[in-house]
């Protein structure tokens, strides 16, 4: 249960608000590479912290993240063309570069300098992996690009998807830490997705319906620790990583890649959901890859040309009460990515947490809302640097491991929870 | 077979989460939970009684370790959840007593250990075969904040 204040603190991430000053002390997926695949392509239209914001490559490969609206009229640059080093606006031709900057007004005389004077808020974006990312803060504390293992492997070894969620970002992050819906909502997914069946895991996982939980600080975030009984006196461990503001990796399963989510909010009440596989040593299969493209494991099957999922809530989510019969789906839904937002998206867009029951078991929940508040709180009343801001509290691992029963999953897996390059992951 | 009815009504499928209609969903008041919070040693002990001080639901305090003695059979009479706090020098035995007495009576337990991850290893150990979830935390707000969250 939160308190209105504190639900309306945590989830407003508009400019000006506290939370969305927190947001804009990282640096933020803004864009699939793929949606500016080449100099000069068109632009796209980006909508961020309830920022509308225009994205352009320009001739020089470029990448620029600016106001969507030109400052003459106010018309959108959407509706541009992207060519000579600039984006000129569709209705009187004024130009900005990737810095903002007007460059050109063709109203004015040759020799004007009318246009250095005008200049459109513009963000830095960069690529690292698969990801263009943005920094929307104070320039003066703009911090080291991102280390996510994930955007550091080779490309062949990773693979990232995207999708629009219709629901504030933090039910949708809440999601992402909470392990205790996996043996439910996605326990047929386990048996028969090809990126997740077949390992040793799972069987401790459908065996064992009622796993402990185990919450540790992490100094970017969480550390959360499901754990079920194994043979043998020990214990099988599913180590899931928060790293503040948004960030969630799901522990891996065989040798099957390793997954996770960025969340970053739209608006208040939508939320783009970034989804990646990577496999630390080795190259994705086609077959992997061909399953990720096709909404397999934790991925998406989205309408052609689109972000937007094909089970979705104009569609009620294409519910198949037959396969839910039959056990293929707990929920009727197919696809994890889609069971887990039709459920989240059921809440309303912003969940009303004054009303909610939670129990013990959302522990983790709980934490990461309190850490999450009192790092606003900090950054609004001393200026102090929230967590998951310096690379280094990128560079952990989830990991899935067997222990005997009086180790601490946090000490005994210090090693599996670090990024490491070429080293494999802690798999079971 | 016949095939399965679609929906009519905008407010009969997945449309109708907006947030207009969430103004009105039923808005029954919710019962608190019967928590019994036990401080686990001495230092715990203090901690219980700061935020003891703050009004709560019906959430009991008690001090268990050290030898204190507990009717634990009353305490945990109309108890639904059991929360354990304590520090690098909790009682695993009375960790041990509250919890077999909790599993008896189908009661859920939880476990704070406050403290450097380090220097709580032994507690932390000692606690986990009985509480089903378990924090590690250096912030002792996070007691308030998980008694807060659990309407205790």
């Amino acid at each position: 249960m939160l308190k209105t204040e504190i639900n309306e603190l945590l989830t407003q991430t508009g400019p000006g608000t506290p939370m969305g000053d927190l947001f804009r002390r990282y640096w933020l997926p803004a864009l699939h590479a793929e949606e500016l695949p080449e100099n000069d392509c068109p632009p796209v239209r980006v909508k961020i912290l309830s920022e509308r914001l225009i994205a352009f490559r320009d001739s020089e490969g470029r990448y620029g993240l600016i106001d969507e609206f030109c400052a003459h009229r106010g018309v959108s640059l959407w509706f541009g063309r992207v060519e000579e080093c600039g984006i000129r606006c569709a209705y009187h031709g004024w130009k900005y570069d990737v810095t903002g900057s007007c460059v050109e007004v063709p109203s004015e005389p040759e020799n004007s300098n009318f246009c250095s004077k005008v200049k459109l808020t513009a963000y830095p974006l960069v690529k690292v992996g698969d990801v263009l990312w943005t920094y929307m803060g104070d320039p003066a504390h703009q911090p080291g690009l991102p280390e996510f293992e994930f955007a550091q492997v080779e490309p062949e070894q990773t693979y990232t998807s995207k999708r629009w969620q219709e629901s504030n970002w933090l039910q949708a992050l809440e999601g992402g830490i909470d392990s205790s819906h996996v043996s439910w909502l996605h326990s047929g997914g386990l048996k028969s997705d090809p990126l997740f069946k077949g390992t040793k895991g799972n069987e401790y996982n459908l065996n064992d319906l009622r796993p402990f939980f185990e919450v540790a600080e992490a100094d970017g975030g969480l550390f959360v620790g499901a754990r079920r009984n194994a043979e043998d006196d020990k214990y099988y461990w599913r180590i899931t990583p928060y790293v503040m503001p948004s960030f969630t990796l799901v522990p891996p399963r065989g040798d099957h890649p390793v997954h996770g989510h960025f969340w970053v909010p739209i608006d208040d009440e939508n939320t783009w959901v970034y989804t990646f596989d990577y496999h630390p040593t080795r190259a994705l299969t086609p077959d992997e890859r061909q399953a990720m493209k096709d909404g397999h494991g934790v991925h998406s099957r989205n309408i052609p040309g689109t972000y937007r999922p094909m089970e979705n809530r104009d569609n009620d989510y294409l519910m198949d009460r037959e396969a839910q019969r039959r056990g293929e789906t707990f929920s009727g839904v197919r696809g994890i990515a889609q069971q887990d937002a039709s459920l989240q998206e059921s809440m309303g867009p912003v969940v009303d947490r004054t009303k909610e029951r939670l129990v013990s078991s959302d522990t983790g929940i709980i934490k990461a809302r309190q850490k999450l508040r009192k790092a606003v709180e900090a950054l609004r009343d001393e200026g102090i640097t929230p967590p998951g801001v310096d690379p280094a509290h990128h560079r952990v691992r989830s990991a899935a491991v067997v222990l005997p029963q009086d180790e601490s999953f946090i000490e005994s897996s210090r090693e599996a929870l670090t990024a490491r390059p070429g080293v494999a992951h802690s798999s079971v | 077979m016949t095939a399965p009815l679609r929906p009519i009504l905008a407010n009969a499928c997945a449309r109708a989460a907006t947030a207009e209609e969430a103004r009105f969903r039923i808005d029954r008041p919710i019962g608190g939970r019967s928590a019994l919070v036990f401080a686990l040693d001495g230092e715990a002990a203090d901690v219980i009684d700061r935020v003891a001080e703050r009004p709560w639901r019906g959430a009991r305090f008690l001090r268990a370790g050290g030898g204190a003695v507990l009717r634990l059979e009353d305490e945990l009479a109309d108890a639904d959840v059991a929360i354990m706090i304590g520090t690098a020098d909790a009682d695993g035995a009375a960790a041990s007593a509250i919890a077999r007495a909790c599993a008896e009576r189908g009661i859920m337990t939880a476990g704070l250990i406050l403290g450097e991850q380090l220097e709580v290893a032994a507690a932390v150990s000692a606690l986990r075969p009985f509480a089903r979830n378990l924090m590690v935390t250096e912030d002792e707000d996070d007691v308030a904040e998980v008694l807060t969250a659990l309407r205790a």
